[in-house]
């Protein structure tokens, strides 16, 4: 049980430094064709709900695509190696009305000149000098074998209208941790570059990147959640877990969609600006998947809830079996917010008892971490 | 009577239901945000065509995943079934994938509860 505590407070620390950077999604892992474009369109329905205007849509848009493309292509592996701190990572933050879109892969050490060469030549660049570069480039049909030659990153500089700010980490002899953090300016395409905020918020980002190579956090997302999201988050998983069996991915998708319409439905809105804020995560060992929902309920509300968890979690799977058949027929509970049926079904497909935290956020609301694990 | 005819989407199933010889059949997966609207016009249809027609059906179930929120109205659906069985012939099919334990025993809780004529049947994936 001590250790259920620090899971759960765990959650809670890192919606809050998730909430502090603005963090709002954030994958790791391998990426496929497939999880790419769940990730795009999981992202383009966020901006689609964030108003803002379409010329910025389209700038965070372009960049995202580039820099996931730079990840499927150039995720170097080495199969030997424990591929924990190898796989990609892709982050969005939307933080002081300003996007930041941060790609992470492994490369091999004997390739950072290069590439360090390229991204200093495009910083040195204007606007215009980056027009020209990027026409040179493609009429000298200097097309390296993974068919960049840079013209993602002379993209990505152009789109973005600031500063490539990159890093790299020291991963093993012969494989680096590859940053690349881009601002999106708002405004116009003057818009002085603000290197120093960029450095800050990957310092920050590295930092979160740790945690989650330690606790083997696949994917997070921290933002609104409604059906769309849902769909899409559920889908990039399906992606994720294609090779696994049946029964397994079907408990996951199943204890995924209960964890994920809880805070669709009962997630209370603590910002007053109609969004419905809360953190799902997700984490891998072996065969094990533990998942994670946070967000945000009525202080009133979060004591019915524990008095019902705990009744769930006191009953025997056969007491379990009959008071889900008993729910099933109760149509005094039978609305579009609630069937009565979503927390005995978790406790019934994980077979565990449910894992959960209350925290006290302030007098109105407090924060619900919920934990369940599938073998 | 028309018949109701819905096109699967990325959450709901598709549904047929038939009112010339009362054929019916959904399939799919069931996830909606609001299971209750998605439903009803199922329930409706149903009690609709055994007042008007008040003939028999035969209901074939297919669905490969269901949230909680569509597991109590699909026990309405049932329940409808049910109550129309006390006066027109009723068949109740429930598909699952032959591996898929989850479906399989869904069916097997509904066949138990339900008292109507439900027969499951397994079928394998190609």
């Amino acid at each position: 049980m001590g250790n259920q505590a620090t899971n759960n407070s765990f959650a809670f620390r890192l919606f809050k430094d998730m909430q502090k950077d603005n963090l709002q999604y954030i994958y790791r892992g391998i990426f496929s064709q497939n999880i790419t474009d769940s990730i795009l369109s999981l992202t383009e329905s966020n901006l689609e709900k964030s108003g803002e205007s379409s010329k910025i849509k389209k700038r965070v848009f372009t960049i995202m695509v580039e820099g996931l493309q730079n990840i499927t292509r150039h995720q170097e592996m080495d199969e030997k190696v424990d591929s924990s701190s190898e796989t990609g990572i892709f982050i969005i933050q939307n933080q002081n009305n300003r996007y930041y879109i941060t790609t992470g892969n492994p490369i091999f050490k004997k390739n950072i000149a290069d590439l360090t060469g390229q991204l200093n030549k495009i910083n040195s660049l204007t606007a215009d000098e980056l027009k020209s570069y990027y026409k040179d480039i493609l009429n000298d049909n200097i097309i390296s074998d993974k068919g960049g030659a840079g013209l993602g990153l002379i993209e990505m500089a152009r789109k973005s209208g600031n500063k490539l700010v990159y890093d790299f980490v020291d991963l093993s002899e012969n494989y680096a941790y590859f940053y690349l953090n881009t601002e999106i300016s708002q405004g116009n395409e003057d818009a002085s570059p603000t290197v120093q905020k960029a450095t800050d918020s990957l310092s920050n980002i590295k930092e979160v990147h740790k945690i989650l190579n330690q606790e083997n956090i696949v994917l997070i997302f921290n933002g609104i959640f409604n059906q769309e999201s849902l769909l899409n988050i559920l889908s990039i998983i399906e992606n994720q877990m294609m090779e696994q069996n049946l029964n397994l991915k079907k408990k996951v998708f199943n204890i995924m969609v209960e964890m994920l319409q809880n805070i669709v439905k009962h997630g209370t809105n603590s910002y007053e600006d109609g969004s419905n804020p809360g953190i799902f995560f997700i984490s891998q060992k072996n065969e094990q998947y533990q998942l994670y929902t946070g967000n945000f309920i009525g202080f009133a509300e979060s004591k019915t809830l524990k008095r019902k968890i705990d009744y769930v979690n006191s009953l025997s799977l056969e007491e379990l079996n009959d008071f889900y058949e008993k729910s099933l027929f109760n149509f005094q509970v039978d609305s579009s917010k609630e069937a009565g049926l979503g927390l005995i079904e978790l406790r019934l497909k994980t077979q565990k008892e449910l894992l959960y935290h209350i925290s006290t956020y302030n007098d109105k609301f407090s924060f619900f971490v919920l934990q369940t694990g599938v073998e | 009577m028309e018949n109701l005819n819905l096109q699967h989407t990325e959450d709901t199933p598709e549904v047929i239901l038939n009112s010339f010889d009362g054929s019916c059949f959904i399939e799919g997966r069931s996830l909606p945000e609001n299971a209750v609207a998605f439903y009803l016009p199922i329930i409706e249809w149903l009690n609709t065509y055994n007042n008007e027609i008040s003939a028999a059906i035969n209901f074939e179930f297919k669905l490969d995943y269901f949230n909680t929120a569509s597991a109590k109205q699909i026990t309405k659906v049932m329940l409808t079934l049910q109550k129309i069985a006390q006066s027109n012939a009723v068949k109740i099919r429930w598909h699952y994938l032959t591996e898929d334990a989850d479906i399989k025993s869904s069916g097997m809780r509904f066949a138990k509860l339900i008292k109507a004529d439900i027969e499951l049947v397994a079928y394998d994936d190609n």
